[in-house]
């Protein structure tokens, strides 16, 4: 029980730490509470987006060969600049771990947060994988969130674990073209910035200048066999966000002049009807040193082959 | 001049010539000497992460890991100045990428202190120190 504990995501954590019907119900107003309800609601039924300023920007990153890093579940440091002090808490709204960190599960010593109590896909713990390719065609056309969208994104990823098992996401038949609890811009977005503070994003991931990002839904396959699907899957070409040891960036550690490219297969699904996110593990087939599976994937890509053309098309509509 | 010494001064010369030809090849990452120190590359970590050897000695690093790394000491390609250090008239280099299994070889000729490190991998701590010391 402990050890399925610790690999639950925070949402699922949290509904534990919470514990009584009282503080479900604190839950649901944090939920509730996720800084851009009104933004999005303002979005929602946009059937005719503005399209992007200066045209849409084409995009192409690939990675041919070599390796990647492997999150695993692990405890995140609060970084004050973005989660605060117990005083005056910050980032707390939202789908816990996909969003903000309610105050109730974070730790504090000496009057300062320490870290999450309990693990989630952004910490310091990883892997590295060999055999790993990385394709991507998209497209951002649209500029904010609405029904529709001319975002385009062709997504294709693989790695390998050392047992020679292959690992596979494919992406994105489907676009997020408007967010759950905060904007997806279309479905894709470019220079733009993310996570931390910006509440964009979950703020376990450090405050990022993001040069591509997308949301979409596509398919998890091990062995070439879809594993999972329609699963969430988010993608990004950020600034560098790991330090000394590859350990996750706080805001004050991020490289500016170096990139890398994060793939995300959270362990949940939006509901789109509620705007909320639900707690929904990834059955990777990846099996951790503890005999448990890898209920997400967050793999990082960093040997990129990156191109991108800006107004190839009509920039009005 | 004796026909036997003409002789062995003419293979010195070939020998020399091949010397020189073999200490070019290893600085360009050719396998043709043996290293005087190997600095393999396991996770984002050169081991060790500093290494003495005397001028006119060659280095070997070899990628142990799964991922792709560069041997880089050229502060153009620095994201932080501080992590490239070089003597006095010496040049700077880059192993361009390395795949896992690859080596990369160079001779140091000029002795001092060489600080450098792997390109994608900077970031994350991947820096390494060579000490040459004056030739044996």
């Amino acid at each position: 029980m402990r050890t399925r504990r610790t690999l639950m995501t925070a949402l699922a954590v949290t509904l534990t730490t919470f514990g009584t019907a009282h503080a479900q119900a604190d839950l649901e107003a944090l939920v509730e509470m996720a800084p851009y309800r009104g933004y999005l609601a303002a979005h929602a039924g946009l059937q005719d987006p503005p399209p992007l300023l200066g045209g849409p920007v084409t995009v192409e990153i690939s990675q041919d060969g070599g390796g990647v890093f492997v999150g695993l579940p692990d405890e995140r440091e609060l970084d004050p600049d973005v989660f605060g002090t117990p005083e005056m808490p910050r980032a707390f709204a939202g789908t816990p771990g996909i969003n903000g960190v309610p105050p109730p599960a974070r730790g504090i010593e000496g009057g300062r947060y320490t870290e999450m109590k309990t693990k989630s896909p952004f910490g310091d713990a990883h892997v590295t994988m060999g055999g790993a390719s990385l394709s991507i065609d998209a497209v951002d056309a649209t500029a904010v969130d609405g029904a529709n969208s001319d975002d385009r994104v062709s997504f294709q990823a693989t790695w390998e674990d050392d047992a020679g098992n292959a690992y596979a996401v494919r992406c994105c038949e489907m676009l997020a073209t408007r967010g759950v609890e905060f904007p997806t811009f279309g479905g894709v977005v470019t220079n733009h910035v993310l996570h931390g503070s910006t509440r964009i994003g979950t703020a376990l991931m450090p405050t990022e200048y993001v040069y591509f990002a997308f949301w979409g839904m596509g398919e998890v396959l091990k062995n070439g066999e879809v594993v999972a699907a329609p699963r969430l899957v988010h993608g990004m070409l950020t600034e560098y966000v790991r330090a000394e040891g590859y350990s996750l960036a706080s805001d004050r550690e991020v490289t500016p002049n170096r990139t890398h490219f994060h793939l995300m297969v959270p362990p949940m699904r939006p509901d789109m009807e509620a705007g909320r996110f639900v707690h929904e593990d990834v059955p990777t087939g990846f099996t951790l040193p503890n005999g448990m599976e890898l209920p997400f994937w967050h793999v990082m890509f960093e040997n990129l082959d990156v191109r991108a053309t800006r107004g190839g098309g009509t920039a009005g509509r | 001049m004796s026909r036997r010494g003409a002789i062995a001064r003419a293979a010195a010369g070939v020998v020399a010539t091949l010397a020189a030809a073999v200490a070019l090849t290893a600085s360009d990452g050719g396998p043709s000497v043996e290293p005087g120190a190997l600095v393999t590359m396991v996770g984002v970590e050169f081991q060790p992460d500093s290494v003495v050897i005397h001028a006119g000695e060659t280095l070997e690093w070899r990628n142990d890991s799964k991922l792709t790394h560069t041997v880089t000491a050229d502060p153009e390609k620095a994201a932080v100045s501080e992590h490239v250090r070089l003597p006095e008239g010496a040049e700077t280099f880059d192993s361009g990428n390395l795949a896992p299994d690859e080596s990369y070889r160079r001779e140091f000729a000029v002795p001092g202190v060489y600080e450098y490190f792997c390109i994608p991998h900077e970031a994350a701590g991947m820096v390494g120190k060579i000490v040459v010391k004056p030739a044996k």
